[in-house]
């Protein structure tokens, strides 16, 4: 679908409060730090930076009870997202929830992730520049996914229809907009500066000297994956109850930089060295899942350069790394 | 401190985890306190609505810190807090491992030392006028974690620990499993709790090195986190102590704060890396 409209810029607040009118409205609000929450005032919307957390606990939950057990029975709680409307989410972060649809709603479909990602609507907002010095979406793969697309061109927005459920949503609010018949062009998507790792193929480099460096800063303090729109690993655990026989299992987030993450019964641990802990991240990102599904995992947002303690860039460290 | 560190194995071979039985439905358990604050031990009465089932489901045979009459001996599960710090610390634990399965080492000061242990870490002529030990009667001896004397079987770590790990922990031996320890560290909480990192803001937050399983509750509340939970086995040190110095702290600095709660578990190669900045002692 490559229907195009546009918006006087002025129209904005008033299309976003009557969206928060008829549903939960989520986008990016500056609180300590920018962050997704949900907002009713669409003034608090900030559009400067990119939310330092992403969007995927929205749908791929941190903590999720997925089932419970009375003793004799065990049941499964699903408990369905009310309908939500997501604005300000940038194509990275788009990008971000495409990979997560491709790992939990393929194949045999996650119930807990479909519960939460059936009834939302994605508005995306373009970046006309990078907003993080570490953006390098430029050198990946994202393709245009999304209900809507805003793009900032000044006085008014251009903005581009990405699905039936986004033709339709426009439609219920059609008097914010006006029809128009430009086509959105690669001249639109294209943002400078963000082309930034340039090694495309990096399955030659895993033996190279040039990871030490990174790997001896690394802290294995998780915060990368954590910040990651697209990791996906978690750990289940049962939580038995004191009062009586029944139990939950609860399914939670986890990280493949912590040791704990490859424990075996018996205590074994795969990987063992921080080294392979750190460049199974990366390959996990920018090799393995690629060969499987045909496309990187990583969407460029640089989250966790941006959030890791130490700043390991590991795009300035893979492009200087020589054969 | 090296005259009295030599350590008291266990009976040999692997340790038996007492499961309730049919006929001893049961487990035999205790909880005692050695030198400390007794909030350790506090942190296991603030289950406050769940005493009344554990009480039900487990023996607890002796209590000292709430009960006058206690049977001290046949332990399935012992939890000491506190630390060594006298002659009769020693004593106590000594005779209480023998009388116990499994030694749990609840708290900070039997785990690391803790605060108490500081003292290590100072000349004897700069605190020795504040000891009370005279007239008390007390055998001053250096103060040490439970595991420098006796074998410990398992770790609740924290200062003090946290109410809920003593509930699993005991809800897990019930139901005749074996309680984790958790070994990640306190950040993987903290970013799952949504927080902006306070390194980020300068504070010098030991997140990072710092065993979690406390959910993170002081970065929650707005306070870096000090490690009171011990480093975790994995912990990259000199990468912690490299950023903490790039944020302006002195090495001077990060030892004391490391060693507050983390003590006497800080690994040998740390201390170097702080005895090379030249730092006393
Ligand atoms: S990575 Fe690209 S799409 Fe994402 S915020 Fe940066 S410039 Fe925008
Ligand atoms: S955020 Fe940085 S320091 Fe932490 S695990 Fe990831 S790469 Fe290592
Ligand atoms: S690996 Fe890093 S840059 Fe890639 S999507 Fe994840 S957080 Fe963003
Ligand atoms: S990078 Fe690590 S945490 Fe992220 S999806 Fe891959 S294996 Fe999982
Ligand atoms: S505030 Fe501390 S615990 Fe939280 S993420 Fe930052 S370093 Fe880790």
């Amino acid at each position: 679908m490559t229907a195009a409209y546009s918006m006087n810029r002025a129209n904005l607040n008033p299309f976003l409060s009557a969206i928060a009118g008829d549903f939960e409205l989520i986008a990016p609000v500056r609180t300590d730090i920018v962050r997704f929450e949900a907002v009713s005032d669409p003034a608090k919307i900030c559009l400067d930076e990119q939310p330092f957390f992403p969007l995927k606990e929205f749908f791929f939950r941190k903590h999720e009870v997925i089932l419970k057990f009375d003793g004799k029975r065990f049941t499964a709680p699903l408990k369905k997202a009310p309908k939500r409307v997501f604005f300000g989410v940038r194509r990275c972060d788009l990008n971000g929830v495409l990979h997560q649809d491709m790992v939990f709603s393929s194949g045999v479909a996650d119930p807990y992730y479909a519960a939460q990602r059936e009834d939302s609507l994605l508005i995306g907002f373009h970046c006309n520049e990078a907003p993080s010095e570490h953006c390098f979406c430029g050198s990946l793969d994202l393709k245009d996914f999304h209900d809507l697309m805003f793009f900032d061109r000044g006085e008014a927005y251009l903005v581009q229809v990405g699905s039936g459920k986004g033709a339709a949503f426009l439609k219920k609010f059609k008097k914010f907009f006006t029809a128009s018949d430009y086509a959105v062009t690669d001249e639109d998507r294209f943002i400078e500066g963000v082309d930034k790792l340039k090694v495309k193929d990096i399955s030659g480099v895993y033996d190279n000297p040039g990871w030490k460096p990174m790997v001896d800063a690394c802290l294995s303090c998780g915060a990368c994956t954590t910040l990651c729109p697209t990791c996906y690993c978690f750990e289940l655990r049962e939580v038995p109850s004191l009062q009586d026989e029944s139990s939950e299992r609860v399914r939670e987030w986890s990280s493949c930089q912590l040791k704990e993450f490859t424990k075996v019964s018996g205590g074994f641990v795969y990987r063992e060295s921080r080294e392979d802990r750190f460049k199974h991240r990366i390959f996990h990102q920018l090799d393995y899942f690629k060969e499987k599904n045909g496309v990187n995992l990583c969407v460029g947002c640089g989250r966790c350069i941006t959030g890791c303690p130490t700043r390991i860039d590991f795009v300035t460290g893979i492009n200087e790394m020589k054969a | 401190m090296t005259e009295q560190t030599q350590v008291h194995a266990a009976p040999a071979g692997p340790v038996f985890w007492p499961k309730p039985t049919d006929t001893n439905p049961k487990l035999r358990v205790g909880f005692f306190g050695l030198t400390g604050c007794a909030g350790c031990q506090l942190s296991v009465l603030f289950n406050e609505d769940e005493i009344l089932r554990l009480v039900e489901i487990i023996d607890v045979t002796a209590f000292p810190f709430v009960r006058e009459r206690n049977i001290e001996r046949d332990f399935d599960f012992l939890f000491v807090e506190g630390l060594v710090a006298s002659r009769n610390d020693l004593e106590t634990l000594q005779k209480l491992r023998e009388r116990t399965k499994v030694l749990v080492a609840l708290g900070a000061c039997a785990h690391t030392g803790c605060v108490p242990a500081y003292r290590n870490f100072t000349l004897k002529e700069n605190y020795e006028h504040l000891l009370y030990v005279k007239d008390r009667g007390i055998e001053d001896i250096n103060p040490s974690p439970v595991d420098d004397y006796v074998k410990i079987d398992h770790t609740i770590p924290g200062c003090p620990p946290d109410k809920r790990e003593i509930l699993s922990f005991i809800t897990d031996i019930v139901g005749g499993n074996k309680p984790k320890t958790f070994n990640n560290p306190v950040c993987i909480e903290c970013r799952r709790n949504n927080n902006a990192c306070l390194l980020e803001s300068g504070k010098p937050c030991l997140g990072p090195v710092t065993r979690g399983g406390c959910n993170a509750v002081c970065v929650n509340g707005g306070f870096e986190c000090w490690g009171c939970r011990g480093l975790t086995d994995d912990a990259n040190v000199p990468a912690m102590v490299k950023l903490l110095e790039e944020k302006g702290y002195s090495k001077e600095f990060i030892r004391d704060r490391m060693r507050m709660f983390a003590g006497l578990k800080m690994p040998a190669e740390v201390e170097i890396i702080f005895r090379a900045a030249n730092n006393k002692p």
